[in-house]
């Protein structure tokens, strides 16, 4: 089948490159500065999606192909996105009668990693 | 009916319906192993989201306390505790990874053999050496009693979860450079001389998955 | 880029084996491998068959000695392998491995399958896949008796059979299934979408393929999610993690479980499992459109409408999976969105029978057996999809639930109705798979037999849903709620039954009969249109067409044209200039 192949100048891929890192260490910085809250899920989705969107965009060059194909494979995650949607509403309708109606404990605190905290734990090791 | 010139005024609405509605092909100009990667990925999409969606599940619902991934995943520096350390590293190899395939895709429209041969090398090393840190990782949190069915810290989920995905993502990332490096040596050997290479763009489409995956894992497991 | 396409298929040498093994049993002929698909489904299928008349003679005749053997545990095993089998390892295996292998190719005007190789190893993965599930008969505590739902956390809890290593060779199936389906379903798609021929756009394809087109594409983003809950399970089951199962005391004993979601299963179970009806479906509801429209020697009423209903039902397949769930305890408003879309479904299906109806308007129709089936197949699809309509309703739906009236449903509309599509479209292509013509009396005594039968066994079932009897019950014992006529209308079922399932041997017999003894086919013993009768040979060769492939300038649907001599025109013979 007569193809070009996909060929695009190779500045573009170093640029990509860079970004992707750019990107990976904002989300990191997210984390490191301890930003919590909305502004947290908001940054984190953010820098995610774009990282996800360069990656299909350029590396596995989406952005050259005809739109046949591009609609073809990005339509029907649609689905996904109603399954992540529904399952988010019937997990909160889940906790929530957990909690009201079994008592459960509403914000309980994890304990820490045992690298923080040495040998302060005395419950039975489950091998 | 057959001429597929194609005018760049066309809207996107137009030429998509003028490719679907052609005969012989639907994606103008793609190789059929490309074609059926692509499917194969979207198919491969709808197994790692239906386990990301488990995950949320999980998460939402349990009532145990689910610990704190930046301290989970912290590594001592010479004293210090740096958070998320060892997956900033692997973040950055598997990233770097990307980099060296979409080169290997390039060269190899270029016909250059060997520059490809080395470049999906590059590749494959840098994917075992992903792995080799997620044993290290996995070995790191077992050793914290963290198990599939138990976590000293709170909910087991965490384990259960956490073991699973990147399980299934290492498995792909395995997969991949047994993929490469086969892919490599015939590329050498000669094998696709008389095709156009769009062999390396296939391996990379996978390769590529694979870190897009790993884009997903890292923030929704260990930044969340 | 201004190139002339040429069929890619047309430039390339074919692989041809040379020993009898490369030919027959390691074919990568795609033909080959539709016959081998189909023989294993068709033996399995017997398995399922022989369960279920187990079960009917359970039900109807409790407590007779030489049902004794048949204990209650037995009874939840072969529900579940019974359901198991018939849905994927028959069905699903059969209407896509089989009728979509012999038929994407050929009705496609290529060669073969793009990668041959990769639909060679799909055929053996399935038939590991089967061989798994019938060494679920052999390991200790036999298969599953958790139902085909398998919903935890019964399913691998003690006390249901077969919870730990028969729900492992079940679980460990169904993941080989779904490699060896990814394998042929890739392989489909890409040849529908890039190999067909020239003149062959995808508004003139048949609407056979259109329907394995959209159901395999349903199944590859359905069954992730089959799998995804088959590795979770089985991590439950074997590594102690906590998915799906909640904290739960079992025979006294309080489990090492806490804090899984078992709702999470059922979803991700649904989010597969109603697709997967419409993969049973679309395929059968394309079969069915051929062969009303070549045995009643008119056009399809609505072709354009029939392709975008087949691609509306495979969208909407996709949100309406929880109508399975409506009693299960999941978030209240739930049961609104997806009555909703269900009812939504509705439209797209029903247009579909209206255009079948449409269709056999004042066609010249032909009773073969074939067209038997084929109207067989509307009017146990209608009662069918009434039913559902019902059963689509909330309300409706929780005093019907979990009663015969949801086991008469599913098995006219995803039981009885491919079954009926599955004959019909044997009796249509046995002709141009062997070269020899089925029998055709013994089909049309095997028809009557299937059809009147059926309706006899499925029908009196919506009654005994009606006055509440359970599904899934092994002995309902002699209860207060309902009359003894319900145990003599069981009875008749299962009369019924047995005179189905034993006049299969005659569809069997006629199969291998024919096969060797049969009437020599014509090339085009129907007079159809579409590409497979148009072959140079009967049966097709390896590689299907000569040096050439056929070129394509109409549609499939051309019968009865005015003002042409001939009753039918084939899809190669090009259009007259328009004037
Ligand atoms: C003559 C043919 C058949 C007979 C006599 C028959 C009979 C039965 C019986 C007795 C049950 C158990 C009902 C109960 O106790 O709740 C059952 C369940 C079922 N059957 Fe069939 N069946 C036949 C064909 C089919 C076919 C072709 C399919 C394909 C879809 C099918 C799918 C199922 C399913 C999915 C179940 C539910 C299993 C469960 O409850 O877990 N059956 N059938
Ligand atoms: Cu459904």
């Amino acid at each position: 089948m007569a193809t070009e192949g996909q060929q695009h100048p190779i500045k573009i891929y170093f640029l990509i490159w860079l970004l992707l890192f750019v990107f990976s260490f904002f989300s990191y910085l997210v984390d490191y500065l301890d930003l919590q809250g909305n502004l947290r899920w908001f940054l984190i989705v953010v820098f995610m999606l774009l990282k996800a969107g360069f990656i299909v965009a350029i590396f596995m060059h989406m952005k050259w192909e005809r739109f046949a194909l591009i609609f073809g494979i990005l339509l029907p995650p649609i689905a996904l996105v109603v399954l992540m949607f529904l399952m988010a509403i019937e997990s909160n309708y889940a906790w929530n009668t957990r909690v009201w109606y079994m008592g459960e404990d509403m914000a309980p605190k994890p304990k820490p990693p045992e690298h923080l905290h040495h040998g302060e734990s005395e419950e039975e090791t489950h091998y | 009916m057959t001429d597929t010139t194609l005018s760049t005024q066309e809207s996107i609405f137009t030429s998509t319906a003028r490719d679907w509605s052609s005969d012989m092909s639907t994606f103008k100009g793609v190789p059929w192993g490309k074609a059926m990667m692509w499917i194969f990925l979207l198919s491969d999409t709808f197994i790692f989201t239906c386990f990301l969606v488990g995950y949320m599940v999980m998460r939402m619902t349990v009532t145990e306390p689910w610990p704190v991934a930046s301290e989970v995943f912290a590594l001592t520096v010479w004293g210090v505790s740096v958070p998320l350390l060892l997956i900033a590293i692997m973040t950055f190899i598997l990233i770097t990874s990307s980099g060296t395939m979409a080169m290997a895709v390039n060269m190899g429209y270029q016909r250059r053999k060997w520059a490809v041969f080395w470049l999906m090398v590059a590749t494959a090393a840098l994917g075992a050496s992903f792995v080799g840190m997620q044993c290290f990782e996995w070995t790191k949190l077992i050793l914290e009693r963290v198990r599939p069915w138990y976590n000293p810290m709170g909910a087991p989920q965490f384990g259960s979860i956490f073991f699973m995905v990147t399980g299934f993502h290492g498995l792909h990332v395995s997969v991949g450079v047994a993929y490469l490096l086969i892919v490599a040596t015939r590329v050498v050997r000669g094998k696709y001389d008389h095709t156009n290479f769009e062999i390396v763009e296939i391996t990379g489409l996978y390769w590529h998955f694979v870190d897009l995956v790993w884009v997903f894992i890292f923030a929704f497991f260990y930044l969340w | 880029m201004a190139t002339v396409e040429v069929p890619y298929q047309e430039t390339v040498p074919l692989h041809h084996p040379k020993t009898w093994i490369g030919k027959y049993i390691f074919s990568q002929d795609h033909k080959i491998i539709a016959v081998q698909y189909g023989i294993t489904a068709m033996a399995v299928g017997l398995v399922a068959l022989i369960l279920s008349e187990f079960m009917r003679l359970q039900i109807a005749f409790p407590g007779w000695e030489f049902m004794n053997f048949f204990t209650a545990d037995h009874y939840y095993q072969a529900i579940t392998m019974h359901g198991m089998i018939m849905v994927i390892y028959l069905l699903t295996a059969f209407l896509l491995g089989a009728f979509g292998n012999f038929c994407v190719p050929l009705m496609c005007g290529a060669r073969d399958m793009v990668f041959p190789f990769v639909n060679m190893l799909s055929y053996w993965v399935y038939l590991l896949s089967v061989i798994i599930l019938m060494i679920s008969y052999f390991v200790p505590g036999g298969p599953t008796g958790a139902g085909w739902t398998l919903y935890p956390p019964q399913t691998i809890t003690a006390g249901t059979p077969g919870f730990d290593w028969g729900i492992a060779t079940m679980l460990i199936s169904l993941a080989v299934f779904i490699v060896a389906f990814t394998m042929g379903g890739l392989n489909y798609i890409t040849t529908i979408l890039q190999a067909r021929t020239r003149g062959l756009t995808l508004m003139r394809m048949p609407l056979t393929v259109w329907g394995i087109f959209i159901a395999t594409f349903l199944g590859l983003i359905a069954f992730p999610a089959l799998f995804v809950s088959a590795v979770m399970m089985l991590l439950d089951n074997f590594l102690g993690t906590s998915f799906f199962m909640p904290a739960v005391v079992s025979l006294g004993q309080k489990l090492d479980y806490s804090g899984g979601q078992p709702l999470l299963f059922q979803h991700l179970f649904w989010f597969f499992g109603h697709p997967e009806v419409y993969i049973v479906a679309l395929p059968a509801f394309g079969v069915i459109s051929d062969l009303i429209s070549v045995h009643a020697r008119k056009n399809i009423f609505g072709y354009r409408m029939m392709v975008w209903a087949i691609v509306a039902i495979g969208a909407l397949s996709l949100i309406v999976w929880a109508h399975h769930m409506y009693v299960a305890g999941m978030h209240p408003s739930f049961g609104f969105f997806f009555a909703t879309t269900t009812l939504i479904i509705a439209v797209p299906t029903a247009l579909k029978v209206y255009n079948w109806i449409l269709t056999l308007w004042r066609a010249n129709i032909r009773i073969t057996v074939p067209m038997l089936f084929a109207l067989a197949f509307v009017l146990t699809f209608i009662v069918g999809g009434i039913t559902g309509l019902f059963l689509g309703n909330v309300i409706i739906d929780i005093p019907l639930s979990d009663t015969y009236f949801v086991v008469a449903h599913f098995h006219m509309v995803m039981g009885v109705s491919p079954i009926l599509a599955i004959f019909g479209g044997i009796y249509h292509w046995y002709p141009k798979l062997t070269g020899r013509m089925l029998n055709d009396t013994i089909g049309r005594i095997h028809f009557y037999f299937t059809f009147i039968g059926t309706y006899a066994i499925y029908f009196p079932m919506h009654y005994l849903g009606f006055i509440g009897v359970p599904r899934r019950y092994y002995e309902t014992g002699i209860s207060e709620f309902y009359p003894i006529a319900a145990h003599n209308l069981n009875k008749f079922i299962t009369i019924a039954a047995l005179i189905v399932g034993i006049s299969q041997v005659l569809f069997i017999y006629n199969l291998v009969h024919s096969y060797f003894k049969g009437k020599k086919a014509p090339a085009n013993p129907w007079g159809a249109n579409s590409l497979e009768w148009c072959t140079p040979e009967t049966p097709p060769r390896h590689g299907n067409w000569e040096d050439r492939l056929p070129t394509v300038h109409r549609w499939a649907y051309d019968f009865g044209v005015p003002g042409e001599e001939k009753d039918h025109i084939p899809q190669t013979v090009p259009r007259r200039k328009a004037n």
